[in-house]
């Protein structure tokens, strides 16, 4: 059936109406490449976000210090409730958490020879540069040796250390001794700054700080879970932590504030479900699109058959089975369809291609002047393509279809005497 | 060859047209029969029907033995190609092919591989002398030429009968007698014929003259051509 006489049928009659042809195929061509190109913009926007999460444990939560709104057993509203060691053998007591790591925060300035800077030091545990995902570009993180023997030593964020070598000649800042707030500290590492701004983050064994400046509140607590997978889990652990967290400090469980929660993992999921959104959405305007450049086809296929309703009465006259005309239209829609849908396609996957290579050449487009990334790899994979045959073949068979099937239905000698 | 009991046939239309009363024919193998009718006979529906490529609504159609009734459409096909072959009084060639595409386009619909189409569509061309004009479309032929492919074309299938619908309608008289001679010439290879026409030169030129009117047989009359001199006035 479908042998070269069937092809070389189909591609005669397509070269018959070249112009009418190509119109036709424009408009598939046009719809397939916008889908591409809308895909594509939407998996660089998910690729872009994503990619600032990546280095990030996603079973995270922070608690963060805040004041109360209502008043409680005898405290008033508006009462600031700070953290303490005593949340973290709350947190350590129950079953969900993994590692706690607070953040005793302190602003100072960071001295090295003559050069000087403000900086915001941070008294962590080694699990924190899981949980912030924090890139270490020289030396090391704090570890628990560190913790454990209360060392002076400090993890320096990338600007702050380019900035204090900048004209000593040194090549490293590791090693070297630097003064924070007059303390003399060593620097174990280098790390990049955070992506949401310089605030010239730098860190120091918790233990450390919390020696050094007798420290025993704190505004912010990190910690990781195990065995919360889904949105509910974390959902219901949180309402039991608040109401944990709210016995212990004596505010109402009902308060919506008194202390923060937030889960990280709830966070992803809800940009997931954005993204897909997002997704399906374009999925819908590109599909529309197309059915656009479908209804077109079939319109084509409608008068082309109207036209040749004379030779298809010949060609039943001499024999032409039902099968073989409805086959040989159909498949005319089709390769239409298919032929310039893949023009489109290829044209689109070339243009984002094309702006893939300028991308990654000359650096990520970024937000704000952060180092937040909003457009990574903007292209789709091959399951696009595979899902993208598949619509086109679907709406080729559909645009041919109807018409086929009218010119199968009449009888020859109607469609012979047809004028 | 052909069996007809009482067909009957009515176009339903806005008005219903009754067009065959009750059609009884036998046409035998070989035999050379014309159906001769004013307009509006009904000549041509019957020759559809023969041809199975229109309907009917009562009796029996026997083809070759086998009752055609209610085809399916695949059915039809199958038969209008091996059995039928067709002869147009307005040639009903496809425009866009060459006289040899023409003739080879019933054997494509057999599934004959196309050299050996080709080369039995050329032979048939050449055995009516058009074989310098096998490469010219419909268009650049004269109308003589034009049904010369289209006979060549219905017999290139080597069907049991050839059905021709006003075969010299659109040809002229010297013409009409060349077309005219060939169909007998074929007819005496033993296949069946039967000619549609409005022209008693034409049914002259049969041994038997079937005369319709109004949708029943009138008469049907033995007829001898060899006494007609057709070379001369046939119209």
């Amino acid at each position: 059936m479908f042998n070269r006489d069937f092809w070389s049928e189909i591609f005669m009659a397509l070269r018959r109406n070249k112009l009418r042809t190509v119109l036709t195929g424009f408009a598939i061509s046009w719809g397939i490449f916008m889908l591409i190109i809308l895909l594509s913009a939407g998996n660089g926007l998910k690729n872009g976000v994503t990619s600032n999460f990546a280095d990030r444990i996603q079973n995270t939560y922070h608690i963060w210090a805040s004041a109360t709104e209502l008043p409680y057993k005898g405290h008033k509203a508006n009462r600031f409730i700070m953290l303490n060691n005593k949340d973290i053998q709350l947190l350590e007591s129950l079953y969900q958490v993994e590692e706690v790591s607070p953040v005793l925060s302190k602003g100072g300035t960071l001295i090295f020879g003559d050069k000087s800077r403000m900086v915001s030091m941070e008294g962590v545990k080694p699990i924190y540069k899981n949980i912030e995902g924090i890139k270490v570009l020289e030396g090391r993180f704090i570890n628990a040796n560190d913790m454990k023997n209360k060392m002076k030593v400090i993890v320096l964020d990338k600007n702050s250390a380019d900035e204090l070598i900048r004209t000593t000649g040194e090549t490293s800042i590791i090693g070297k001794s630097v003064f924070i707030n007059g303390l003399s500290f060593t620097v174990v590492g280098v790390c990049k700054g955070m992506p949401w701004g310089d605030r010239g983050e730098c860190y120091a064994p918790y233990s450390t700080v919390q020696m050094l400046y007798n420290v025993q509140e704190f505004y912010q607590l990190t910690f990781t879970t195990k065995g919360l997978d889904t949105k509910e889990d974390n959902e219901a652990f949180q309402k039991e932590l608040k109401k944990k967290l709210a016995a212990l400090h004596e505010f109402s469980p009902d308060d919506q504030r008194g202390v923060w929660i937030n889960s990280e993992m709830i966070n992803s999921l809800e940009t997931m479900r954005i993204f897909n959104t997002i997704n399906i959405f374009i999925w819908v305007i590109g599909i529309a699109m197309l059915i656009s450049g479908v209804v077109g086809v079939s319109n084509i296929m409608r008068i082309t058959v109207k036209e040749r309703t004379n030779e298809i009465g010949i060609r039943k006259a001499l024999g032409a089975k039902p099968r073989s005309i409805l086959l040989s239209i159909v498949m005319e829609s089709l390769v239409i369809t298919t032929i310039f849908g893949y023009i489109g396609l290829f044209l689109g996957m070339g243009v984002m291609e094309i702006v893939n290579m300028v991308l990654s050449a000359g650096g990520q487009a970024t937000a704000g002047g952060t180092e937040m990334s909003v457009f990574v790899n903007p292209t789709v994979d091959i399951k696009i393509v595979v899902l993208a045959t598949l619509v086109l073949i679907i709406s080729g068979v559909a645009a041919g279809f109807a018409p086929a099937w009218n010119s199968v239905k009449v009888k020859p000698i109607e469609a012979m005497n047809y004028r | 060859m052909i069996k007809l009991n009482n067909i009957n046939k009515t176009y339903f239309g806005a008005q219903p047209l009754h067009v065959l009363k009750g059609i009884n024919l036998n046409v035998e193998e070989g035999e050379l029969v014309s159906i001769m009718g004013a307009s509006g006979s009904g000549k041509s529906t019957l020759l559809n029907i023969i041809g199975i490529l229109d309907n009917y609504d009562e009796g029996d159609y026997y083809l070759a033995g086998k009752l055609v009734k209610n085809l399916s459409e695949n059915q039809a096909a199958e038969f209008r190609n091996k059995l039928i072959g067709f002869i147009f009084q307005s040639f009903n060639l496809i425009p866009f092919k060459t006289a040899l595409e023409n003739v080879a386009l019933p054997l494509f619909y057999q599934g004959v591989n196309r050299k050996k189409r080709n080369t039995m569509a050329m032979e048939y061309l050449e055995r009516f002398g058009l074989k310098d004009w096998a490469n010219h479309y419909p268009n650049e032929l004269s109308g003589g030429q034009k049904q010369r492919v289209s006979i060549a074309r219905a017999l290139v299938t080597s069907p049991k009968i050839i059905l021709a619908d006003e075969p010299t309608g659109a040809l002229d008289s010297k013409t009409s007698a060349e077309v005219m001679q060939i169909l007998r010439e074929v007819n005496a290879t033993g296949i069946t014929m039967v000619i549609v026409t409005h022209e008693r030169g034409i049914a002259n030129l049969t041994r038997k003259i079937v005369h319709l009117k109004d949708g029943i047989i009138e008469s049907i009359e033995e007829n001898d051509p060899d006494k007609m001199d057709f070379t001369k006035e046939i119209k």
